[in-house]
């Protein structure tokens, strides 16, 4: 999966329509390696289009998504998914090893169970998000923060180096959005690159080594720094500026 | 004895009714699993009653060109193609116009039922099929026909399903995480669509149009009140299929009723049963589990009981003071557990985090009250109702009094706010 290239994802002109409406509109983005990378932008600005994106659900009506310098399509498993956490069905039958097992899933052939190797490689992502102890716990009997850290295992045992969050930090408290956020740094200093849709633009500058501002355009990519600027994100947020003053003062504080 | 269980065993019927009932049990409760954990029971309902069009089709088929009298192949991919034209339908149906699925599904599967029976009705005199045992099923009249047919329909489907577990289990349990390591979700729904579809077909002519989406979901809903493991609520479910068709029989025989209506009232009963049991899910464990919770209020209140009282404080004291004296011993034991009292012979005294807990909850009572005394609150309500007040506990409901009341150190009795 090694590429000359410095980037990991690379998109490049991407333009993505629904019924003569587009949902992405020539965005352009390298994102490199190693980066914990938070997507901000309002409701409907394209975010879940743009994840499709990068998973390879989506052709491009113009435009090219590259995984590892490989079209997005074509590197189905490259890219592991976190999903949100009311996406998820807590009430389902399956453990939490069964979870992480899942991981596995795309390596091991139909006609063969998982092996010994599968299962280690399993308890050793659980081991890595801490969750070790809950092996053999249904799902819906963890706390939210330990619900995220089994996803996020689920996520180091597919092995893939880029691992992308669906609003990770939903409907959580303080504690636990610090908890989750310790796990995305530890995955993020063992050389993955983690791209996080995140709604709360308190928290974007502090979490997050570089954002990416989207409304059907790309308005800003880089640093919080840059890219939390009052003159832009009223652009993206228009009419309510007045959290944002508050959100680039703490900044500046 | 003899009469009652080993009688009806050596019964031509008795033997193929348990042999085909049991059979499609098991296979419908194994599929039956993934109906319920992906919410199709209704679909269940839609595929049976949409059957009688694809039975009637495929005699009429096969009649005309074949010239082939009641031909049960011909009537199975009748049924088939019925079925999946239902679901086709109620998706077309539902994606292209602002009515939702439950809608499509209700007003397709009876558009289609009825189509069968207006075809059963128009020819009659042509085509033989009997509404009756078509809508209420007839398990102690099972034909060999039948039986080849469950049989096969049930090694197909059970192959299928445990050759691909994993991938029924993903694309249920996460279907964007499936699709994004690339397996075929829609196929793969295709493929359970059409394992439902064969399975309900084959069960209709035991259990009826109306009874069959219960053999599908009732032992399903009934394991999964009863494992955490998908696995092992396929093994359980195909156990209590098994035994809803064994318990069934045999009620049906001695109380000489409807088969198809003794088994699932056998299987509904096991399911209340198993409701009120079940050791996590059960309605029994949810009602224990209520009993045993201590309730926050009177943890709280013992905490501050102590901590006014200053010294090791015996349990007559401590009961004079908390308002429910019911469970006051066992809290105080589970208290001791959790780390917040220590016993001692004189009493209980507070752990370091036990005191740190009472002075937060010693805090927002005299800010209560402090701030009832703002708003013109009577001096004498001040203490009950700050008391009530004191346990609400979201971390930022004292902050709030505390900075709204400019932090202060005197409450309205003249106690220091700690």
């Amino acid at each position: 999966m090694t590429t000359d290239s410095p980037f990991v994802i690379e998109v490049d002109h991407l333009t993505v329509s629904y019924h003569a409406k587009p949902a992405l509109l020539d965005v352009s983005i390298n994102i490199e390696r190693d980066q914990l990378v938070g997507v901000i932008g309002p409701n409907g600005a394209g975010k879940s289009t743009f994840i499709k994106a990068i998973l390879g659900f989506i052709k491009p009506d113009v435009g090219s998504v590259l995984i590892n310098g490989r079209p997005a399509q074509k590197t189905k498993g490259e890219v592991a998914y976190v999903p949100q956490r009311g996406a998820v069905d807590w009430d389902f039958p399956i453990t939490v090893e069964e979870v992480a097992m899942m991981g596995r899933y795309q390596q091991i052939p139909w006609y063969t169970s998982p092996t010994s190797r599968d299962r280690e490689l399993a308890v050793e992502a659980l081991t890595m998000v801490r969750m070790e102890d809950f092996a053999h716990r249904q799902i819906g009997e963890l706390s939210g923060g330990q619900q995220q850290r089994v996803f996020m295992a689920r996520a180091l045992a597919q092995g893939s180096d880029i691992l992308l969050l669906d609003e990770p930090f939903a409907g959580v408290d303080a504690a636990t959005e610090r908890a989750i956020l310790d796990v995305l740094e530890r995955a993020k200093n063992a050389g993955k690159t983690l791209v996080v849709v995140h709604h709360d633009l308190s928290t974007a500058a502090e979490y997050f080594d570089r954002l990416i501002l989207i409304k059907q355009r790309l308005y800003a990519y880089g640093p919080p720094r840059l890219v939390l600027r009052e003159d832009l994100l009223s652009e993206v947020y228009e009419g309510r500026l007045r959290i944002f003053t508050d959100v680039l003062k703490g900044e500046a504080a | 004895m003899y009469e009652l269980f080993i009688a009806p065993l050596t019964e031509t019927y008795f033997q193929k009714a348990l042999i085909g009932g049991s059979v499609v049990a098991i296979v419908a409760g194994v599929v039956g699993c993934l109906v319920v954990l992906r919410r199709m029971a209704f679909l269940g309902d839609a595929l049976s009653h949409a059957m009688i069009a694809g039975v009637a089709g495929g005699y009429l088929v096969m009649k005309m060109l074949f010239g082939l009298e009641a031909h049960a192949p011909g009537m199975l991919l009748g049924s088939l193609i019925a079925a999946i034209a239902t679901v086709a339908l109620i998706s077309f149906v539902a994606r292209i116009s602002r009515v939702k699925e439950d809608t499509a599904i209700g007003i397709m599967y009876t558009g289609i039922f009825a189509l069968g029976v207006v075809a059963v009705s128009i020819f009659r005199h042509y085509i033989h099929i009997d509404l009756m045992h078509f809508i209420m099923g007839d398990i102690l009249g099972v034909a060999d026909s039948d039986l080849w047919v469950s049989v096969f329909v049930a090694a197909f489907v059970l192959t299928i399903l445990i050759l691909f577990f994993r991938h029924f289990q993903i694309a249920t349990f996460d279907p964007i995480m499936a699709a994004s390591i690339g397996l075929p979700v829609l196929f793969i729904d295709y493929v359970l669509t059409t394992c439902v579809s064969l399975v309900v077909v084959s069960a209709v002519s035991m259990v009826g149009v109306i009874l069959v989406v219960g053999l599908l979901i009732t032992p399903a809903a009934t394991a999964y009140l009863l494992s955490d493991r998908l696995d092992r609520m396929m093994w359980l479910s195909a156990l209590f299929g098994l035994t809803s068709v064994v318990g069934g029989l045999y009620l049906c025989v001695w109380l000489d009723s409807a088969g198809g209506g003794a088994i699932m009232l056998f299987c509904t009963l096991q399911f209340l049963v198993v409701l009120g049991v079940a050791p996590k899910y059960g309605l029994l464990a949810r009602w224990r589990r209520m009993r045993n919770l201590i309730p926050q209020q009177q943890i709280e209140d013992i905490l501050t009981t102590i901590l006014r009282y200053g010294k090791t404080t015996p349990v007559q004291d401590i009961s004079r003071y908390v308002e429910h004296h019911k469970g006051l011993r066992k809290a105080l034991q589970q208290m001791v557990q959790d780390g917040l009292l220590t016993e001692s012979a004189g009493g209980f005294w507070l752990t370091e985090a036990g005191e740190k807990e009472a002075r937060k909850v010693l805090k927002a009572h005299r800010l209560w009250e402090a701030y009832l005394e703002t708003i013109g609150t009577p001096r004498e309500k001040l203490h009950p109702t700050a008391h009530q007040l004191e346990h609400i506990s979201d971390g930022t409901t004292v902050d709030y009094l505390d900075e709204k009341l400019g932090n202060p150190h005197i409450d309205p009795h003249g106690k220091t706010i700690p």
